[in-house]
């Protein structure tokens, strides 16, 4: 058992320290330390440096343009992405749709579709929720229709982070009427966002913002080739990407700043008041552990074994400490609390509901694990 | 980062495994070092010259065998505790005896009103021509009945705390050993002006704290691993006997909320294994006191809440056979409930976790992270 970074690992952190140092614009900087709204070029601008410098894609395999990097060296880069104050990586392009087409996509596609996410020309969304299927995803009605080589998609999807900026968005659509397992008959197909009949309507959230949107799908025309693997197999790959995506909503090193921010902000409101400080000890503490747990995640997969139910755990107790660290940050303000940590708070309210809301987490617990 | 076994890591938990599968787990304590010293586990920490081997993570894969079978024995008040404190010392030869089984030593620090605090200390070490006269009263002392010296800390004028190595038959010194509420054999120690020869000395006055809490946060360590293995048991029996469990004519565990319930603790219970590792790599790597204490604090008061739930947990859900004595998880339960508060309990290690991160400056954390 060793439990430390070896000296490589921590020269790799220096590297990626310095070049977050160096060639994050410092307008996007002060954006992300002031907890405002990015806009669609401070993403695009930030992801094509990275682009430019072959670490746009940490979790690709190096043939497609990633970078070949072991689990531990992808943690030790996202965790300095944090550190840096750099935007995250928008993962719907990047970090879902890409390894459904690299793993169960044909040549073709891969050719077509990775070159642009990988220069950022190409923006995606995730077409999953419906109105009327939110954590019950297998109940969802939207439909594709075979009609020649095309298939008529009509539907809605809703709650759809950065609809309003993509080019492209993955659905999940009906090819068939359920008839034994509602699981069965889905597919995973890519729907080009100007296609005639595709519209995208605004949400506006509690907190003010504008991350997510519906989008309509009225007899929207997409060639058969677009879909990604088998005809009706769209749950496999769907719930191959829910795996992927829960490990990455745990946000550890971005929760270390905000703590590091809260810390300063009780400093500077001269909070001398034992109870608040065992609270943040509490959450600190909290974090050490969960921190602690995705090393032991890490490790697992360092050693060849693919992130499980285990991940589960990352994404429930992640985001319930992101939300603590807005509650206090607000409290930490008192009546001076500006309107911006309140977004914040309001904001976050999100994570426990998306990719898969906390209590669907445990339901994976129960079944998977304690197999009850 | 290899979260893998050595072979000799594996073999000794193994090993401890199954010895500990063929303790009843019933809340009985037989007094086991005579194996223990045979198969070498009073080695574990100490140093090769001595006959030891291992380190931290060899005393956590080894405390968790022993939480598992409910094996409650004088482990870690005797070799961990006791161990670190004449490590610290640089007693290798008392440290060599301990781990052949030949002497056994209990450390007695905690003071009436002290909550836990081993600074706090009012035991007065009078240097007398040739010795030392002690006076003052320890509580809760771990494991004093089968120990032959206790190792003691006291003030010595106003030079700070030092450690003294009391031999259990002194004269004039009062035991008033009492079960506590799990069985542990514990006691109330008076000294009444007991005589100490010169020797008696074990660490000088001044030094005494910085040993002692050496000694503490190690145990505690070992105390962590053991919480790990008795709540890896109760969730284990919990999740079985509501699969078995029928009412209404389904398992218990077929509610949704019973399942939440047993998602909840499986959620606690890692963060209790990855604390459990946590301390035993700060224990291993820190050599700077200030951090290897913070460190510590947080995986107790971590562990002190998550242990604290489960247990809870754990009865509730089996619901009236978990208030039975006869059957087992009560006894893992109440084990539980004493280690939560043993050298110091949740709302001590939150506040030391508090002190040394909040109220100390600012480069000190930065370096301790």
């Amino acid at each position: 058992m060793n439990l430390t970074f070896s000296p490589e690992e921590r020269a790799f952190r220096a590297e990626v320290r310095e070049f977050i140092a160096t060639r994050l614009p410092d307008d996007i900087r002060r954006k992300m330390q002031a907890g405002d709204h990015l806009e669609k070029d401070d993403y695009y601008r930030w992801q094509r440096v990275l682009f430019e410098r072959g670490w746009i894609a940490p979790n690709w395999p190096k043939q497609y343009g990633g970078t070949g990097w072991d689990p531990i060296r992808r943690h030790i880069f996202s965790e300095e992405l944090s550190y840096g104050w750099a935007p995250r990586l928008l993962p719907f392009g990047l970090s879902m749709v890409a390894p459904v087409i690299i793993n169960f996509g044909n040549d073709e596609q891969r050719a077509r579709f990775l070159p642009r996410i990988l220069s950022a020309e190409d923006f995606w969304c995730q077409g999953y929720s419906e109105p009327g299927s939110g954590s019950d995803l297998a109940s969802l009605s939207t439909k594709a229709e075979r009609k020649g080589d095309n298939y008529v998609i009509n539907g809605t999807k809703t709650w759809i982070t950065a609809a309003q900026w993509a080019d492209w968005i993955f659905v999940l659509a009906r090819t068939s009427p359920v008839e034994k397992k509602r699981q069965e008959g889905i597919s995973f197909i890519l729907v080009d966002m100007r296609t005639p009949g595709v519209t995208v309507r605004e949400i506006t959230t509690i907190d003010g913002g504008h991350e997510i949107n519906e989008v309509h799908l009225e007899n929207v025309e997409v060639p058969v080739t677009n879909r990604v693997g088998e005809e009706g197999g769209g749950w496999t790959y769907a719930k191959f990407l829910l795996e992927h995506e829960r490990t990455g909503t745990a946000g550890i090193a971005a929760c270390r700043q905000m703590l590091t921010q809260l810390t300063e902000l009780r400093d500077r409101e001269d909070i001398e008041d034992r109870r608040f400080d065992e609270r943040i000890a509490e959450v600190d503490i909290e974090l050490t552990a969960l921190a602690f747990t995705e090393l032991r995640v890490l490790a697992a997969e360092s050693a060849g074994t693919r992130p499980g139910p285990e991940s589960s755990i990352l994404k429930l107790k992640g985001t319930e400490i992101q939300q603590a660290l807005t509650e206090l940050a607000l409290d930490a303000g008192g009546p001076y609390a500006d309107v911006a940590l309140a977004r914040h708070y309001f904001n976050l309210r999100k994570a426990t509901i998306y990719a898969g809301s906390n209590e669907i987490q445990k339901n994976i617990i129960a079944k998977q694990i304690l197999k009850v | 980062m290899d979260f893998t076994l050595s072979p000799e890591q594996v073999l000794l938990r193994d090993s401890v495994a199954r010895f500990a599968a063929s303790h009843p787990a019933n809340g009985t304590r037989p007094d086991y070092w005579k194996t223990f010293a045979e198969l070498g586990w009073l080695g574990v920490g100490a140093p090769e010259d001595v006959g030891g081997f291992g380190g931290p993570t060899e005393t956590l894969l080894l405390m968790e065998q022993c939480g598992r079978g409910l094996v409650a024995s004088p482990y870690v008040s005797q070799v961990v505790f006791a161990g670190s404190v004449l490590r610290e010392a640089g007693r290798t030869d008392l440290l060599k005896q301990l781990v052949e089984g030949k002497r056994r030593f209990a450390v007695a620090y905690e003071e009436p009103h002290a909550r836990y605090d081993p600074s706090r200390v009012d035991t007065q070490a009078q240097e007398s021509a040739g010795g030392w006269t002690l006076h003052g009263t320890k509580i809760r002392v771990l494991d004093p009945s089968t120990a032959d010296t206790y190792i003691v800390s006291a003030r010595s004028r106003d030079e700070g705390v030092a450690l003294f190595l009391v031999p259990a038959t002194s004269a004039n010194l009062e035991r008033s050993a009492y079960p506590s509420e799990d069985g542990h054999d514990v006691a109330e120690l008076r000294f009444d002006g007991v005589r100490l020869d010169r020797d008696a000395l074990l660490v000088r006055a001044g030094d005494g704290l910085e040993v002692l809490e050496a000694g503490i946060d190690a145990a505690t360590a070992a105390l962590c691993a053991e919480a790990l293995g008795l709540c890896t048991v109760m969730l284990e029996t919990t999740v079985e006997y509501l699969k078995m469990r029928q009412q209404f004519g389904v398992p218990l565990s077929s509610f949704q909320a019973l399942q939440h319930r047993m998602a909840e603790m499986y959620i606690e219970l890692e963060l209790m294994r990855s604390m459990a590792y946590f301390a035993a790599k700060t224990l291993e790597d820190e050599t700077d006191p200030f951090a290897r204490k913070r460190g510590i604090s947080a995986a107790k008061a971590q562990i002190a809440k998550s242990g604290r739930f489960i247990g809870q947990q754990a009865i509730q859900l089996h619901g009236a056979i978990g208030m039975s004595e006869e059957y087992k998880i009560g006894h893992y339960f109440k084990r539980m409930s004493f280690v939560e508060r043993l050298l110091g309990d949740r709302d001590y290690h939150l506040r030391r976790f508090v002190e040394l991160t909040y109220s100390a400056p600012r480069e000190a954390v930065a370096a301790a992270w």
